[in-house]
C-alpha cells in the first residue's frame, strides 16, 4: 500500500514537473501560463455545455485508450489505433448511408462493421507480429498513413456528393447513435467506453485468459514455459485491440459527425495510446487519463479563441507529461525491484 | 511504348535520387542507434524539428548555412533528451520516441503560430534554400552529367556518406565499439567499454544526421516548412533500419527502393491516378518490404540458437545473405 502511495505521488510529481516545463513553453510563445491554465479550465468545465464538450472529446480518447490498454497488457504496442479508427469510422458511415434498417439494428450493424474494419486493418501487422516477430510499432504506424489516405480516397474519389463539400453523404437517421442530452453532441459512446474499460479491467484481473495476457506482457518467456501459446495469444490480442479501435471510429461517425470527411478524427488514436501509457496500461486508470486529455482538448478550443497560443500547445504538454512520467517510473522501479519480470510496456 | 518512355527516363532517375536523399540521410543517422542496440522511433520528430529550425535559422540570419546548423542543433537537442531518458533513466525507448515525436509535432505548430501567426506552412519571409551545385563539365557528359549535377549539397552528402559509413563501421574504433555494444553488450562490458557513453554518442550522431535530413527537407528538397512535413519518412527509415539491421549498403538499397517508388508514384499522378492512392504508395511499399523481409528480424535468440545448433552439429550456420529453407515455410 505504501508502495502504491509513493508510486502515485511520484506520478503526481512527474506531472507537476511536466506542467512546469509546459509553463515555460507557454512563456516561450509569449503567453501568461496562468491565463492559459484558466482559459483551459474555463473551456473544459466553464458551464454544463462545456463539460459535455469535454465528455464528447473524452469518449474517443477513452475507447482508443482501452484499445491501447488491451495491447499494452500483453506487451504489444498497437500504435495503429488512429488508422483503425479511420477505417472503423468509414465502415460505420458506409453502413449508415448505404442501407436502410430499423433504428437499433442499424446502429448495431454500423458499430459491428466498424469493429470488424478495425480488426481487419490490424490483421496483417498482427499476423506478422505473431508469426515472425515483425516489429508491430513500425508496421502499425505506417498502416496509419495508408488508412488515412485510403479513407480519403474513398470519401473524395468514390463517395463524394456531387458539388458538395469533400465528405460522404450523411448517414440515415436510423443509424444515429443517440445523444445523452439534447444540447450536446455527447452520446452513448461514452457509456460504451466506460463499459469497455470496466469490462477490460475485469477481463485482466478476474479471468484466466486475462491473467495469461498479463503474464505474457510481464514476461513472455516465462509465460511460454507456463504453457501459453504466445503466437496465438499475440494475434488475437492485436485483433481485439484493433476491433476496439475500429469501434471508436464507428462511435465517432454514428454519434458525432454523422458522415465521414477528411481529418475525421484529429489524433484521437494517439491520444488514446498516450492516455493508456500514462495509466500504465490499466483500463480503469485510463478513464481518468482520458478525461484529463479530453479536458485539455476541449479547453484548447477556447484557448485558440481567447489567446494567441495555438491549441497544439496541449500536445506539447501531453508529450512532456509522458516524458516526465517515463523517466520517473524507472527511478522508482530501480529502487524497488531488480528489473525481474520487466514489462516491455512499462515506461 | 510511348507511355513507358514517358515513365522511365533520366528524369526519373534524377527524381529518384532527389526523393531518396532525405530518407537516406535520416536512415543513415538511425543506423548509429540501431547498431548500438537502441530502437529509435524518434527519428521522425528529430527530422521534423530539424526542418523547422532550419527554416527559422535561415529566416532570422539570412543564410541557409546557418539555418542548416540551427536545424542540426535542434535535432541534436531532441536526440540528447532521447539518450538521457533511454540510456540514463532507462525509460522505454518506444514510449520516449513516440512522446518526442508528438512533442516535435506540437512544438513546431505552436511556434509557427507564435512567430508567424499562421498555421499550415511558411515560405517567403526571406527564406532562401541551399544553393544548387553544378558540377563543372557535367554538360559535356550527356545524360550522365544530367544525372549527377544540379542537386542541393545535402543530396551529395547523403550518397557520399554511404561508403564513409561502411568504412566507419569496419575500420574505426568507434564504429567497432558501437557494433559491439549493440550486438553483445556483455562483451562490451567485459572489454571495459562504457555502454552508456557509446549509446549517448550513437544517439547524438543520429541526431546530427536526422537534423541534416530535416534541413534538407525544408531547405533543399523544398524551400518551405509545412506542418508535419516529414510525413512518415522517419518511420519509413525505421522500417528500413529493421530489415537492414543498420547495414549501410542495405540501407542504401532500401532507400533507393523508396525513392524510386516515391518518384514513380508522383509520375502516376500525371496519368490521372488519384493523388491519395499515389501518396499511399511509399507507405505500402515500406509495409510490404517490412513484412516480406521480416524473417530477418526474427529475434536474435532464434538466430543464435540456430547458430549454436549449427556449431554443435558442425554444420555451417545459415547466413543472413541467403535465407535458409526455414524462411520458406508456409
Amino acid at each position: 500500500m505504501n508502495d502504491r502511495i509513493s508510486a502515485l505521488s511520484g506520478q503526481a510529481l512527474a506531472i507537476m514537473i511536466a506542467l512546469a516545463l509546459g509553463a515555460m513553453v507557454i512563456l516561450a510563445v509569449s503567453e501568461s501560463p496562468l491565463h492559459v491554465l484558466l482559459t483551459l479550465l474555463d473551456g473544459a468545465f466553464g458551464n454544463p455545455e462545456r463539460i459535455l464538450g469535454t465528455l464528447l472529446q473524452t469518449t474517443p480518447i477513452l475507447i482508443c485508450g482501452v484499445a491501447a490498454c488491451i495491447s499494452l497488457r500483453g506487451g504489444l504496442f498497437n500504435i495503429g489505433i488512429e488508422g483503425q479508427l479511420f477505417m472503423g469510422g468509414f465502415a460505420a458511415t458506409w453502413i449508415g448511408f448505404s442501407f436502410e434498417m430499423p433504428p437499433v439494428l442499424h446502429v448495431m450493424a454500423g458499430l459491428g462493421f466498424a469493429a470488424f474494419a478495425g480488426l481487419a486493418w490490424v490483421a496483417i501487422p498482427a499476423f506478422f507480429r505473431a508469426r515472425y516477430q515483425t516489429n508491430e510499432v513500425v508496421s502499425t504506424i505506417l498502416a496509419n498513413y495508408v488508412a488515412v489516405l485510403i479513407t480519403s480516397y474513398l470519401t473524395i474519389n468514390i463517395f463524394k456528393r456531387a458539388g458538395g463539400a469533400p465528405d460522404t453523404p450523411p448517414i440515415l437517421e436510423s443509424a444515429y447513435l443517440p445523444q445523452l442530452f439534447s444540447f450536446s453532441r455527447a452520446n452513448w459512446g461514452l457509456v460504451i467506453g466506460l463499459v469497455l474499460a470496466i469490462g477490460a479491467h475485469f477481463f485482466f484481473t478476474r479471468t484466466a485468459r486475462g491473467y495469461a495476457v498479463t503474464e505474457m506482457g510481464a514476461n513472455p518467456k516465462f509465460a511460454e514455459y507456463g504453457g501459453i501459446d504466445i503466437k496465438k495469444q499475440t494475434f488475437f490480442l492485436m485483433l481485439a485491440s484493433g476491433a476496439v479501435g475500429g469501434l471508436a471510429g464507428g462511435i465517432e461517425s454514428l454519434g458525432v459527425h454523422h458522415r465521414f470527411m477528411e481529418g475525421f478524427a484529429p489524433g484521437f488514436g494517439f491520444d488514446g495510446v498516450i492516455a493508456a501509457l500514462l495509466a500504465n496500461g490499466n483500463p480503469l486508470g485510463t478513464i481518468v487519463t482520458a478525461l484529463f486529455f479530453g479536458a485539455l482538448r476541449s479547453g484548447s478550443l477556447l484557448l485558440e479563441v481567447d489567446t494567441t497560443a495555438s491549441r497544439e500547445i496541449i500536445t506539447v504538454i501531453q508529450a512532456l507529461i509522458i516524458l516526465a512520467v517515463s523517466a520517473q517510473i524507472l527511478v522508482r522501479r530501480r529502487a524497488t525491484d531488480s528489473s525481474a519480470g520487466e514489462r516491455r510496456w512499462k515506461f | 511504348m510511348e507511355i513507358l518512355e514517358r515513365m522511365f527516363n533520366v528524369a526519373l532517375i534524377v527524381a529518384t535520387l532527389r526523393t531518396t536523399a532525405p530518407i537516406l540521410l535520416v536512415a543513415l543517422g538511425g543506423s548509429f542507434t540501431t547498431r548500438a542496440g537502441i530502437f529509435n522511433i524518434g527519428l521522425e520528430g528529430q527530422m521534423l524539428l530539424g526542418a523547422f529550425f532550419a527554416v527559422i535559422g535561415t529566416i532570422f540570419s539570412g543564410s541557409p548555412w546557418i539555418g542548416l546548423l540551427c536545424g542540426v542543433a535542434a535535432a541534436l537537442a531532441l536526440a540528447f533528451i532521447f539518450a538521457l531518458l533511454v540510456v540514463t533513466f532507462r525509460a522505454n525507448e518506444v514510449v520516449v520516441g513516440l512522446a518526442l515525436n508528438i512533442l516535435a509535432g506540437g512544438m513546431t505548430v505552436s511556434l509557427l503560430k507564435a512567430i508567424f501567426g499562421t498555421r499550415g506552412s511558411i515560405f517567403g519571409h526571406g527564406l532562401v534554400g541551399l544553393p544548387v551545385l553544378r558540377i563543372p563539365f557535367a554538360k559535356e557528359m550527356g545524360w550522365f552529367g544530367q544525372m549527377i549535377s544540379g542537386y542541393t549539397p545535402l543530396v551529395y552528402v547523403a550518397f557520399l556518406a554511404v561508403p564513409l559509413f561502411i568504412l566507419f563501421y569496419k575500420r574505426t574504433k568507434l564504429g567497432l565499439y558501437i557494433r559491439v555494444v549493440g550486438e553483445k553488450p556483455e562483451a562490451a562490458e567485459a572489454l571495459g567499454i562504457s555502454i552508456a557513453k557509446i549509446r549517448y554518442t550513437a544517439s547524438l550522431l543520429c541526431g546530427v544526421f536526422a537534423g541534416l535530413a530535416g534541413a534538407h527537407l525544408s531547405l533543399g528538397y523544398t524551400t518551405m516548412f509545412t506542418e508535419n512535413m516529414s510525413s512518415g519518412r522517419g518511420f519509413m527509415a525505421v522500417a528500413i533500419l529493421i530489415f537492414s539491421a543498420g547495414d549501410p549498403k542495405r540501407i542504401l538499397a532500401g532507400c533507393l527502393l523508396f525513392g524510386f517508388s516515391d518518384a514513380l508514384s508522383l509520375r502516376l499522378q500525371t496519368f490521372g491516378v488519384s493523388s491519395y492512392l499515389v501518396l499511399a504508395v511509399p507507405y505500402v511499399v515500406a509495409l510490404a518490404a517490412l513484412f516480406a523481409l521480416s524473417y530477418r528480424a526474427r529475434p536474435r535468440i532464434i538466430q543464435e540458437t540456430l547458430a549454436s545448433m549449427g556449431r554443435a552439429l558442425s554444420v555451417k550456420p545459415p547466413s543472413a545473405a541467403e535465407p535458409p529453407a526455414l524462411a520458406r515455410e508456409p
